[in-house]
C-alpha cells in the first residue's frame, strides 16, 4: 500500500515536474521569480535541503557499516542509498540553477581552488564516488577491507559538504543573517538531523516487516531526531536572538522577515508547528516512536520542516536591501526584493522531489537494500 | 526693521531661488556679463578628462589607477548616466549596471531629495571575485572588475557577494519580448526586434549579438567603466552624459589629474567603508 503511494506521489510530482523542466530548458530563467538581488530563491533552497540529507545518510549509514552498531545493523546500504538518491536530487536542483548549466565542466578543469564552490563540486564529486563504491561493496562484498577505510573517507567528506554549505553563506561578510561564525558547524548538525527523519521515513515506511530490530531502530532515531531538533532549535534561538540584541539594521530587518515578515506562516506554520512541534510530540511517546507508520510520517513531517528552514534561512537575508533605495531605483523584470517561488520553479522542485522519492522507491526494491544480509538480497 | 527680520531677508537674498528671481533683472549689468565670459572661457571638466584619459593610456596598464568621483551635491537626479550606459552596452530589461538610488528626506514642508548614482565600485579588496569557481571574475590589471562572458557559469555567487548590489544577472529578456508585431513596413515587434537583438554591443572590446542561450544570456553582468570607451580613449558613457558635470573619471596615479585633486579633498567619502572592500568610486559631499 504504502508503496503504491510512494509510486503515485512520485509519478504524479515528476509529471508535474516535467513542464517545469521543459519551461526550464526552453526559456531558461525567464519565468523564475528570483531576480538580480533575491539572487537564489527555492533551487538552491532545495538542493541544500537534498545535500543536507545526502550528508546526514551518509552519517547514519557509518552507525552500521564503520562503527558495527548492532541495533543498526542492516540499515547502512539503505541509508547509502537514500544519500545518493538525494545527492542526485541536490546536483539537479543547483544544476538547474545555474544560467550556463553545460558549463560546469569548468569546474573541474578550468577552476578557482580557493573558492568555496569549486571546493564544494569537488566534494561532491568525491563524496558522489565514495558512496557508490561503499554501496557496491557494502551491497557485494560486505566484508571488503576496503568498505572502513572508505566509509571513513566519506564520513569526513560529508562533514566537509554540510559544513561548507554553512561556509558559502556565512563569509558574505555584507550580509549579517548569513555572516554567522558558526554556520559551518551548524549545518552538519542539520545534516545529521535530516538524516535520522529520512532514516525514520525509510524503515518506518519500507523496513522489513520480520526485522526483529525496527521497533528500537525507530525508537533510537526517533530520540535522536528529537535532541538534534531542540539543538537545531538553540541554535537557531541563539542566532535569532543575537541578531535581534545587536540590532544590526539589515540583520533585524531578515529577522523579522522570519517572524513577522513576509515569511511568518512558512516559520509558524510550516516549520514550527507542521515541521516541528507535531513530530516532538509524537516521537517523544514510545508507542508512537515504534510504530512505524507513525514514525515514518513524523520523519516526513521533519524533513518537510528542514526543507522550510532551508529556505527560511536563503531568502530573508536576501530580501533585505545592500542599499535601502535600491528598492525603488531601477525598474525591470527580476529587480525586486520580494519572492515568492514562480509556478515554474516549484514544478521543478516538485519533479526533482518525484525523481528523488522514485529512485529511492525503486532502487531500495530492486537492490533488495532492506535485507539484513546481503546473502539475502 | 528688526535684526532677526533683517537676518530672514537676508537668508532669503541668500538663497538660490531669490537668486533666479532677480537673475533676469541683472542680465544687462556689465559687470555680471564679464564674469558670465569668464565662465564661458573656462575649459569643460570633459575636455580636461578626455586629455587626461589620454595621456593615461600612454602609461602601461598596471601604471594606471582608474578610479570614478561623483559630487553629490551636483546630481540633479536626471538619471541620464544611467540611460546612457544602459544605450551604450545594449542592455536588455532587468540589467543595470548605473542606477540612481532617489531618496526622500525630511517631512513636508521641509523636503529634498537625495540623488546617489550607484556604478560598480570597484573594489580594491573585492568580495566578488574570490567565490568565483572558475575565474569568470576577476580585477584586470587596470584594476577594473571584469567578468569573462564565455567562462561564467551563471551560479550568481558574485551577486551574493557584492555588499552594494552592483549585478545584475541576464535572463534573456529583450524590450521586444511579448509586443504586437505590426504591419512588415511598420515597426512591429519583429522589425523592433530585429534591431535590439542583431544589432552586437562591444562590452570588453567584444562583438556580441544577442542569440537566445548564448552569453551574455545567463551570465552575471555588472558596470565595468566602459573600458571598451577608455581604450579608445573616450570616456566612459556615464560621464560624458552627465549634464550638471558631476561626475568625474581619470587616473588616480596621475597627480595632475582632475580626479586626483578631487580625492583629495576632505569631503571626500566611500560607500560602506567599514567593509573594508576599498572602492575606487569616490563621493563628495
Amino acid at each position: 500500500m504504502i508503496k503504491k503511494l510512494a509510486y503515485l506521489v512520485g509519478g504524479v510530482t515528476l509529471l508535474f515536474g516535467l513542464w517545469g523542466f521543459y519551461d526550464r530548458f526552453a526559456h531558461g530563467h525567464q519565468n523564475a521569480n528570483y531576480g538580480s538581488y533575491v539572487v537564489w530563491g527555492l533551487w538552491v533552497a532545495m538542493y541544500l535541503f537534498f545535500a543536507g540529507v545526502a550528508a546526514g545518510g551518509f552519517m547514519i549509514a557509518t552507525l552500521d557499516l564503520l562503527f558495527n552498531i548492532k541495533i543498526f545493523k542492516g540499515t547502512g546500504r539503505v541509508a547509502l542509498w537514500g544519500s545518493l538518491v538525494c545527492l542526485v536530487a541536490a546536483l539537479i536542483s543547483i544544476g538547474l540553477d545555474n544560467g550556463h548549466l553545460f558549463r560546469v565542466w569548468k569546474v573541474y578543469l578550468q577552476g578557482n581552488p580557493f573558492s568555496l564552490l569549486f571546493q564544494m563540486v569537488w566534494g561532491y564529486t568525491l563524496f558522489g564516488i565514495i558512496s557508490v563504491l561503499a554501496l557496491v561493496l557494502a551491497t557485494r562484498q560486505p566484508d571488503s577491507r576496503w568498505l572502513k577505510p572508505l566509509m571513513v573517507v566519506g564520513l569526513v567528506l560529508s562533514f566537509f559538504i554540510s559544513g561548507a554549505v554553512g561556509a558559502l553563506l556565512g563569509v558574505n561578510a555584507s550580509r549579517p543573517f548569513w555572516h554567522v561564525g558558526l554556520f559551518p558547524v551548524q549545518f552538519p548538525v542539520f545534516s545529521l538531523a535530516s538524516g535520522a527523519a529520512m532514516m525514520l521515513a525509510a524503515i518506518g515506511f519500507f523496513g522489513r516487516k520480520d526485522d526483529e530490530n525496527r521497533a528500537q531502530q525507530l525508537w533510537v532515531l526517533s530520540i535522536a531526531s528529537v535532541v538534534l531538533l531542540v539543538v537545531k532549535f538553540y541554535f537557531m534561538w541563539a542566532d535569532y536572538s543575537q541578531s535581534m540584541y545587536g540590532n544590526v539594521p539589515m540583520n533585524v530587518q531578515a529577522v523579522r522577515q522570519v517572524l513577522f515578515g513576509e515569511y511568518w506562516w512558512a516559520f509558524w506554520i510550516m516549520q514550527v508547528l507542521i515541521g516541528s512541534l507535531i513530530p516532538l510530540f509524537f516521537l517523544v511517546q514510545r508507542k508512537y516512536a515504534t510504530h512505524n507508520h507513525w514514525a515514518a510520517w513524523m520523519g516526513i513531517l521533519l524533513l518537510s520542516g528542514y526543507a522550510v528552514a532551508r529556505g527560511l534561512i536563503i531568502f530573508p537575508a536576501l530580501t533585505v536591501p545592500e542599499l535601502e533605495a535600491l528598492v525603488h531605483a531601477f525598474s525591470g523584470p527580476h529587480l525586486t526584493f520580494n519572492y515568492f517561488p514562480s509556478l515554474m520553479e516549484w514544478a521543478v522542485t516538485s519533479g526533482t522531489i518525484g525523481i528523488a522519492i522514485l529512485g529511492f522507491v525503486i532502487g531500495s526494491e530492486k537492490l533488495n537494500l532492506f535485507s539484513t544480509t546481503p546473502k539475502e538480497a | 526693521m528688526s535684526e532677526p527680520q533683517e537676518a530672514a531677508l537676508l537668508s532669503k537674498v541668500a538663497s538660490e531661488v531669490f537668486a533666479g528671481i532677480i537673475a533676469p533683472a541683472l542680465e544687462n549689468a556689465p559687470h555680471i556679463q564679464a564674469a558670465e565670459h569668464d565662465v564661458l572661457a573656462k575649459e569643460d571638466v570633459l575636455v580636461r578628462m578626455e586629455r587626461e584619459l589620454k595621456r593615461a593610456l600612454q602609461k602601461t596598464p598596471a601604471e594606471r589607477r582608474w578610479v570614478m568621483v561623483i559630487d553629490l551635491r551636483r546630481c540633479i537626479g536626471c538619471h541620464a548616466c544611467t540611460i546612457a550606459c544602459v544605450a551604450e552596452n545594449k542592455l536588455p530589461p532587468g540589467v543595470v549596471y548605473r542606477p540612481v538610488l532617489t531618496e526622500e528626506l525630511g517631512k513636508y514642508p521641509h523636503v529634498t531629495y537625495r540623488f546617489l548614482p550607484k556604478p560598480c565600485m570597484q573594489c580594491e579588496n573585492a568580495p566578488c571575485t574570490p567565490v568565483c569557481p572558475v575565474h569568470a571574475t576577476y580585477t584586470n590589471e587596470e584594476g577594473v572588475i571584469v567578468v569573462d562572458y564565455d567562462q561564467c557559469i551563471g551560479c550568481r555567487a558574485c551577486i551574493s557577494a557584492c555588499p552594494y548590489a552592483s549585478r545584475t544577472f541576464d535572463f534573456g529578456i529583450n524590450y521586444t519580448d511579448k509586443t504586437v508585431d505590426g504591419l512588415p513596413m511598420m515597426l512591429g515587434s519583429s522589425q523592433a526586434g530585429k534591431y535590439e537583438t542583431a544589432g552586437a554591443a562591444f562590452e570588453y572590446g567584444e562583438r556580441r549579438e544577442r542569440k537566445k542561450e548564448e552569453s551574455p544570456i545567463g551570465n552575471v553582468r555588472k558596470c565595468h567603466f566602459c573600458l571598451h570607451r577608455i581604450k579608445e580613449g573616450i570616456l566612459p558613457a556615464c560621464t560624458t552624459t552627465c549634464i550638471g558635470r558631476a561626475t568625474f573619471f581619470g587616473d588616480a596615479n596621475d597627480p595632475d589629474s582632475l580626479v586626483s585633486e578631487l580625492i583629495a579633498k576632505p569631503n571626500v567619502m566611500r560607500l560602506k567603508e567599514d567593509l573594508g572592500t576599498e572602492p575606487r568610486v569616490y563621493y563628495l559631499v
